[in-house]
């Protein structure tokens, strides 16, 4: 595992997410998509404050929420670490559910934009294809 | 919880002019900031911003009421207090002949811990000479000298008044994160922070006060702020509301937690909250 990297996470202080929220969701996407597992470090505390000039007790609470939800775990010397029971979610029930409340943002600004759903459906497609050319 | 900054009934007046009016400038301030605290200070310009903050730190005698920094009166701050004290004014206050670096002496002759090394880090990391005559720096520059002083003896309580007005977008992030790379006691410090750029104090901040004429209209966590406070239509006044504003045929601000109903309006940026509580 090469070192953690702060820039694991994207935050936007002025969604209306709270900064702790959008790093915990994250975490939870990370480790139900598998791009992070078991024993996987997890930046400090300190280093992810630093790169998005936030308030450290900020990425502190995530990481408490994280660890008492039983996705981390504290690891003397080294840090937050996954737990080694934290699975990619298997049920694809329990990826889409962190989905939603993106695929909800889409479906209004559709709804208000006047798009049919049938158009909407195949936007969602082509942008899941680009995604998709992008990664390797 | 420990209490860092607590106000009670805090109030001051002012003659208006030539009238015998005397007028609000604070109005009967309880506060009580718990320690570790980063608090944003937000308000339209003539709020009170700025005289809380000299109240606070006893600059300013109120003409009723009390406040106590870290336990003490403000009016009678002991030195051992004082020496765990950061602050800067909105109009930095230097010594128009000193250097950055002169400076930092003087505050090392009296403080015991000013650390010069992070002082000149900090410094380098805002791109602030320290080596120039203070009244040879820009407005912005003078600014960064006067948040470089009020850090440099790592205190335990720091209060800033629009720190960063001056300052372009970088040096703003530079310093928002020397607020917290800076320290190097384990207790987080307690931050008292004014400004109008709302957009950076979301970043850092873990309450924040909302201030309207003298008064205090709402101090609460952030994260719980951006969780559960939204507007809702409504034509009149209610009781459950945190507030209302006639403004745009009238907008109650509520918790979603005692108004499960507003729980699909979209949230509030802290823009968006000063502008629902000063209409």
């Amino acid at each position: 595992m090469p070192s953690p990297s702060a820039l694991l996470f994207d935050i936007q202080p002025q969604l209306a997410t709270p900064i702790y929220r959008q790093v915990v969701e994250q975490v939870q996407r990370l480790v139900a998509g598998g791009q992070l597992g078991p024993g996987d470090e997890l930046p400090s505390v300190r280093a992810v404050a630093e790169r998005h000039a936030i308030n450290p007790m900020t990425v502190s609470k995530a990481y408490s929420l994280l660890e008492a939800e039983g996705l981390l775990e504290r690891r003397r010397g080294v840090g937050m670490v996954v737990a080694a029971h934290a699975q990619p979610a298997r049920a694809g029930q329990d990826r889409l559910a962190l989905l939603e409340p993106a695929l909800l943002a889409v479906a209004r600004q559709a709804h208000q934009l006047g798009i049919t759903p049938a158009q909407a459906l195949k936007a969602l497609e082509r942008a899941l294809q680009s995604t998709e050319q992008d990664s390797p | 919880m420990t209490v860092a900054i607590e106000a009670r009934q805090l109030s001051l007046r002012r003659q208006d002019g030539w009238s015998a009016a005397r007028h609000s400038v604070l109005d009967r301030i309880d506060l009580r900031i718990p320690e570790g605290a980063v608090v944003g200070l937000v308000g339209r310009n003539g709020a009170g911003k700025s005289t809380l903050m000299r109240c606070l730190l006893g600059l300013q005698t109120p003409d009723e009421g009390n406040a106590w920094l870290l336990g003490e009166p403000s009016l009678a701050l002991p030195d051992s207090v004082r020496e765990r004290l950061g602050y800067a004014a909105q109009t930095p206050d230097l010594f128009a002949r000193l250097t950055g670096l002169e400076h930092l002496d003087e505050m090392a002759a009296i403080y015991p811990n000013v650390d010069l090394r992070g002082a000149a880090a900090l410094a380098a990391r805002l791109d602030l000479s320290l080596g120039k005559r203070a009244d040879t720096l820009s407005l912005g520059d003078q600014q960064k000298l006067a948040v470089v002083l009020a850090l440099a003896h790592d205190p335990d309580l720091l209060l800033l008044d629009e720190p960063v007005a001056s300052l372009d977008p970088i040096s703003r992030r530079d310093f928002m994160r020397a607020l917290f790379a800076m320290r190097r006691k384990p207790e987080p410090r307690t931050v008292l922070v004014s400004s109008h750029l709302l957009s950076d104090l979301e970043r850092v901040v873990s309450h924040v006060l909302f201030m309207r004429d003298g008064e205090v209209q709402l101090f609460i966590e952030w994260d719980e702020a951006v969780e559960n406070l939204r507007c809702v239509p409504a034509r009149e006044r209610d009781a459950m509301a945190l507030h209302w504003s006639d403004a745009q045929g009238g907008r109650a601000l509520v918790d979603v937690r005692q108004w499960p109903e507003a729980a699909g309006e979209p949230g509030l940026s802290m823009e968006d909250l000063l502008e629902v509580l000063n209409t």
